[in-house]
């Protein structure tokens, strides 16, 4: 009976105390946060498999829980897109659940702290109104550091965490030479850049795999919509890169569209889940996941490349 | 005991219970909340601050470094004929080797500027530098006519026409008046003006051969081909072209507390053009070989005044040069131009160039909002330098035709080259550059523009430019023209050449003009909505007239004396055993300095071309990555400069042919021009007289997947009308309305399709996520292709004899009433009809239009491909190797049909046949490190 009495207070103190502190993360488990979309009735995920075998879901947040969004602008070009876009993310702003931080970040001439993740909306508005455009765009230069800083937090708290980029880039206005222009005009027959946009997709493939280990979305409004082959293969690649990460990139090809464009990313943004598996790690070359929820469709993101499982 | 722990146990768990109990559920989710929002905070302020993102990182360490990285490629592009496919014209003429070798390799390096100890560029201060060198041998190929070796010895036996009949050579000597001819009568074999007799066997005797004329020949190749028909398309020129090239490209960007941003950028090229002789030896009539060199400064301030307003000043101040190098004689001088035509001609123009070029643009632009409206205030200032030495004939331009071995008034007998064999030239000129020119002009130009949301989803944007110019003025006043107005001291009518200024004359003979160019457009969400938008657009505009290369409009100071025959069928200018005779020197300004040459003519009034655009869209959102367009467009030009095929101001009138061979007389002929006392205007692409319009439908689908695959088509249909274009020129200059046909060139339907596909292999892909050697093998792939399809442009026919008396620059042919112009099955055996159309009579005018309405030439297609794959070397570093296809499929694309028509008497047999065609598979191997 003693024995059974000692059992007894001890599990509830180890209750208590597991209720007030995450559980210790064991370094044979490795964890991942998938972010996902309800399709239809919400309902919650009843079980994940990785690479095809069931692992358990340990963690679920939703709509509902606590949300910082990396709010980062890249904007280097012209005004008259600026401007809405601006306007937008300001009426968005107004207009966050109580549970959603916001933190601004500036990406030109490389990633910058403009404020801090607050709930205080009218000191992110007045910084976004402040915000000045100058500098060279570099959204690929820095979304892997965005994106390790929202994994950082991930990590830390029991929170969900998405990076927003707005961005008016085009493949001209990097600082990085991706445009490749004609060196020696006289070179009537030079066929290497017949098919300009090999340097860019390199690039965008570099960071792509890059950030396919990371965990946190990345979310894109790109203010311009060019369809010069350079500029598609750029728009196409930030498609890809956005998917990549589970997320999703926006265009806009009209002024009226960028609100439109806003609001779209903020409604993903605000409205995406995370699901957190735990797993007994193992040597794979990717982690194919694959959720499923009771009587709705879920949305989500599907592979991650190891090496950003950190729990 | 016992009881004691379960009743504490009770207690315990009651108390607990009993607490939680006491906590709204709510609150302690708030709790809870607030916590981890919390660490959130704090962990997103120890990672930025680790990672030097913030203002108040310990050295803004991490991130400095990071940004320190040094990026760039090293790369090699490799062409030789042994990865390409034999192109179609060698092979048609029993070759089996083209020949290319080409090494295009070069370096790019970007990144923060590191000066070691001194300077920290970090994240303030970013350079990048490419260069590229090429190195390229290539094979030019050409099919012309020369003369048979037979005929080179005055042995015109064998020769035929073009409908395979003998052709007969006359000789000048024999030349006689015909006591019997009935001038009110047409001249024909019956009704001759002059008699003539035929050299006997239709043979020149070798004594009459002229000196000169035989000498030269022995710069001449020999016939090598016989595409035919008969004699014809008997050169085949396989001809390398050495090119080589330099150039860098060098760039620093600065940034002052992100309100400046100052960049710096360099570009120099240096290049050598070697073109391919069609023959080996100084009478190479092929284009020149030539070295360039470019440079460029590019400096940019852009200064943040505010959230909302950008000042951008730029300065970009560039210099081009060319050199001609072409080969010369023992003395230093180039081939003089022996012109024969249609045999190919010895000798070329313009061999010899200084060329510079050196634009300057500094230009300021505004930005800010007001409201709803975005506003843009952006002033230009520019000014242009062209230095030029660039003389037309140095050594001379001679020009031979068949009228003085032919038959007087008979079309069909004698040849030019039969007339250069007896040395006896129509025309004859040579250009003297006493110096070069120094050409000058500025412009200034301001426009303001307003983005203005009028309401949600509808944008207007409107726009108005000032575009004022300064006319060319050259720096030391060598400048002149005829002025239509002045009178000519020799024979009292209008039109004397004037000099810049000198009598009361300023330094520009054109008006300084100003010119407002409205823009308007809008895009518009139709019904609200995101998927569907609507644009319309007008814009006018206008092109002031450039600085063009050369002596044009020098000619009191740099001239082209000229000496023209009295009658081309009887007798000629110079006799080149004569040698061209000294007749004029300069500076020569005298009113009537340029009387009896083709004098320079400067547009009085500065009238410039003007532009008018409208277009109107849909665009249609059809899925989230496919985007469909549809749009028409109208644009229409007037007062296009045209240049001297398309305008000619001392063109006799039509109504003059009726003088039939009397126009033959020299004298006659010029007493009929406006203005007698010149033989013709040059207004070397000046003369604002052209006109055009445009129309045009499209439609376009785009589609881009998250895939990584991007794919577009586009089609489009278009009918573009004009007065000027066309290979030959215009029939009519004083009635442009007649000349209003088809543009020459313009294709009606052009397809277009590409794509992009990044393959969905290997790791983060959906296929082949293979982990061991393989995934070296599946990763990295990536696919692009371009293909265009034209249809073929309209076909412009001609023809074989223009027998005007010089009225009619241009001919157009005559359409036979009935026949229909198209065949059932086109081929390169019968492309078109000839026999619905025929050569129109001796002194009139064809009546088809200047390009036919319907039949066009041959459409081509392309196809190009490129297939890249990509090998990891490490997060940061990659090897690419390419192959680029171009027209990968190894397409041939017909060449153009025979346009020429023929006499009824001897009809041309290759009319609206097609020889041969062209195009090769050509492909490219590269390989890029990056890191």
């Amino acid at each position: 009976m003693k024995t059974l009495v000692k059992a007894g207070l001890i599990g509830v103190a180890a209750a208590i105390m597991a209720s007030a502190a995450p559980p210790s993360p064991k370094t044979d488990r490795a964890v991942l946060r998938v972010p996902y979309w309800m399709v239809g009735a919400a309902g919650p995920v009843v079980h994940a498999k990785l690479n095809g075998e069931t692992v358990k879901v340990s963690r679920l947040l939703g709509p509902a829980d606590d949300l910082v969004i990396l709010l980062v602008l890249d904007l280097a070009g012209d005004l008259s897109r600026v401007d809405p876009a601006r306007d937008a993310l300001i009426d968005h702003l107004g207009r966050l659940p109580a549970n959603a931080m916001v933190t601004l970040m500036r990406s030109q001439d490389g990633l910058r702290v403009l404020q801090d993740p607050t709930t205080d909306r009218g000191v992110v508005q007045s910084a976004i109104q402040e915000l000045t455009i100058s500098g060279r765009a570099a959204l690929l230069d820095t979304v892997e550091t965005a994106l390790a800083v929202g994994d950082a937090m991930l990590v830390k708290a029991r929170v969900r965490v998405a990076v927003l980029y707005v961005s008016d880039s085009l493949v001209g206005n990097y600082r990085e030479d991706f445009a490749n222009p004609v060196v020696n005009s006289s070179d009537s027959r030079d066929m290497s850049r017949r098919f300009p946009e090999a340097l860019i997709k390199e690039r965008l493939q570099q960071v792509i795999n890059r950030v396919g280990k990371t965990q946190t979305p990345l979310f894109i409004v790109q203010l311009n919509y060019e369809s010069d082959r350079l500029n598609e293969a750029y728009q196409t690649g930030l498609i890809e890169l956005a998917a990549s990460t589970g997320g999703e990139a926006e265009f806009s090809r009209t002024l009226t569209e960028i609100p439109v464009a806003v609001s779209r990313a903020m409604e993903r943004v605000l409205g995406h889940s995370s699901a957190e598996l735990e797993f007994k790690r193992a040597k794979a070359r990717q982690w194919e996941i694959e959720l499923v929820a009771e009587g709705t469709e879920v949305k989500h993101r599907t592979r991650f490349l190891p090496g950003g499982d950190a729990k | 005991m016992v009881r004691a722990w379960r009743a504490l146990l009770i207690v315990l768990t009651c108390a607990l219970a009993g607490r939680a109990q006491q906590q709204p559920q709510q609150q302690r989710q708030q709790q809870q909340t607030v916590t981890e929002l919390q660490k959130a905070v704090e962990e997103f302020r120890v990672q930025t601050r680790a990672l030097g993102l913030r203002a108040d990182s310990p050295s803004q360490g991490k991130n400095a470094k990071a940004g320190a990285k040094w990026h760039g490629r090293l790369f090699e592009n490799f062409r030789n004929n042994f990865l390409d496919a034999v192109p179609h014209e060698i092979v048609q003429r029993g070759g089996t080797k083209g020949g290319l070798q080409r090494n295009q390799y070069g370096f790019n390096l970007s990144g923060p500027v590191v000066i070691p100890k001194l300077y920290q560029g970090g994240r303030t201060t970013f350079f990048s530098v490419t260069f590229e060198g090429v190195r390229e041998k290539i094979a030019r190929t050409f099919l012309r006519t020369i003369p048979t070796m037979p005929e080179r010895a005055g042995d015109w036996g064998a020769t035929v026409d073009s409908a395979g009949q003998p052709l007969p050579i006359y000789d000048p000597a024999s030349t006689s008046a015909n006591s019997n001819f009935n001038a009110a009568q047409p001249v024909t074999p019956e009704n001759l003006q002059y008699n003539r007799l035929p050299y006997a066997g239709n043979r020149i005797p070798p004594t009459r051969l002229d000196a000169q004329a035989r000498a030269a020949l022995d710069l001449y190749p020999a016939p090598n081909s016989d595409a035919g028909p008969y004699f014809r398309n008997n050169l085949f020129i396989v001809a390398p072209e050495v090119n080589r090239a330099d150039g860098l490209i060098a760039r620093v960007d600065h940034s002052v507390r992100e309100r400046h941003r100052l960049g710096v950028g360099v570009n120099y090229s240096n290049g050598f053009d070697g073109a391919a002789p069609w023959f080996s030896t100084i009478a190479n009539p092929g284009p020149v070989s030539r070295e360039r060199q470019s440079r460029r400064l590019t400096v940019e301030h852009v200064f943040t005044l505010s959230a909302r307003s950008i000042n951008t000043l730029t300065a970009d101040l560039s210099s081009s040069r060319t050199n001609g190098k072409p080969a010369l004689d023992a003395r230093g001088e180039a081939f003089p131009v022996y012109d024969f035509s249609p045999y190919l001609s010895m000798g070329r123009s313009y061999p010899l160039s200084r060329n510079v070029r050196d634009p300057w643009v500094v230009t300021n632009g505004f930005s800010t909002r007001r409201g709803e409206h975005r506003l843009r205030v952006v002033g230009r200032v520019t000014a242009e330098h062209v230095n030029s030495y660039w003389p037309k004939y140095p050594s001379g331009n001679y020009r031979f035709t068949a009228g003085l071995t032919s038959l007087p008034g008979i079309n069909n007998t004698g040849h030019p080259f039969a007339t250069f064999l007896l040395g006896l030239s129509d025309l004859a000129e040579r250009s003297v550059v006493a110096s070069p020119s120094y050409f000058r002009k500025q412009g200034y130009w301001l426009a303001l523009r307003d983005q203005w949301e009028l309401r949600k989803g509808l944008t207007l944007s409107l726009g108005l430019n000032l575009d004022t110019n300064s006319p060319k003025v050259e720096k030391y006043n060598r400048q002149s023209t005829v002025d239509l107005q002045a009178i000519n001291p020799v024979n009292g009518r209008p039109g004397a050449l004037v000099v810049a200024g000198a009598n009361g004359r300023g330094r520009a003979f054109q008006p300084f003009t100003a010119k407002l160019e409205p823009s308007l457009s809008l895009a518009w969400n139709i019904g609200g909505s995101t998927r569907t938008v609507g644009r319309a657009g007008y814009s006018r505009s206008y092109s002031p007239t450039p600085i063009y290369q050369g002596q044009w409009s020098t000619q009191a100071f740099n001239g082209t004396p000229t000496l023209v025959s009295s009658n081309p069928q009887l007798a000629p200018a110079l006799r080149l055993a004569d040698g061209f005779p000294l007749i004029r020197t300069f500076p020569d300004t005298r009113p009537e300095a340029a009387n009896n040459t083709v004098a320079d003519l400067i547009e009085p009034r500065g009238l410039q071309a003007t532009y008018n655009s409208f277009s109107l869209s849909l665009e249609r959102e059809l899925s989230s990555s496919l985007i469909m367009t549809m749009g028409f467009g109208q644009s229409g030009g007037r007062n296009l400069l045209l240049s001297n095929s398309g305008s000619n101001p001392n063109a006799i009138p039509l109504a003059a042919l009726e003088y039939r061979d009397r126009l033959n007389d020299e004298n006659f002929n010029r007493s009929l021009r406006p203005y007698p006392q010149y033989q013709r205007f040059d207004v070397y692409s000046s003369w604002p007289e052209g006109r055009y319009q445009r129309d045009a439908g499209y439609l376009q689908m785009e589609k881009r997947t998250s895939g990584g695959l991007s794919m577009s088509a586009s089609y489009e249909f278009s009918k573009q009308m004009d007065n000027y274009s066309g290979p030959y020129g215009v029939q009519d200059y004083y009635h442009r309305a007649n000349e209003w046909s088809l543009t020459a060139g313009a294709t009606p339907h052009r397809l277009s399709l590409s794509f992009n596909y990044e393959l969905p292999f290997g790791a983060n892909k959906s296929f082949l996520t293979v982990t061991d050697w393989r995934r070296y093998l599946v990763e990295g792939w990536s696919v692009s292709s371009v293909t265009t399809v034209a249809s073929g442009e309209p076909i412009a026919l001609r023809p074989q004899f223009n027998n005007s008396g010089g009225v009619l620059d241009v001919l157009n042919v005559n359409v036979a009433p009935g026949v229909n112009p198209h065949v059932a099955n086109t081929g390169p055996e019968q492309w078109f009809n000839p026999a619905a159309f025929s050569q129109p009579a001796d002194f009139t005018v064809g009546n088809a239009s200047r390009t036919h309405p319907s039949l066009r030439n041959p459409g081509n297609q392309n196809h190009d491909l490129s297939v890249t794959k990509r090998f990891a070397l490490s997060a940061e570093q990659s090897m690419e190797l390419s192959a680029v296809g171009l027209n990968f499929i190894n397409n041939a694309n017909w060449n153009d049909p025979d346009p020429m028509i023929g006499p009824a008497s001897a009809p041309n047999v290759n009319a609206g046949r097609i020889i041969g065609s062209t195009g090769s598979r050509v492909i490219q191997v590269g390989l890029r490190f990056s890191f």
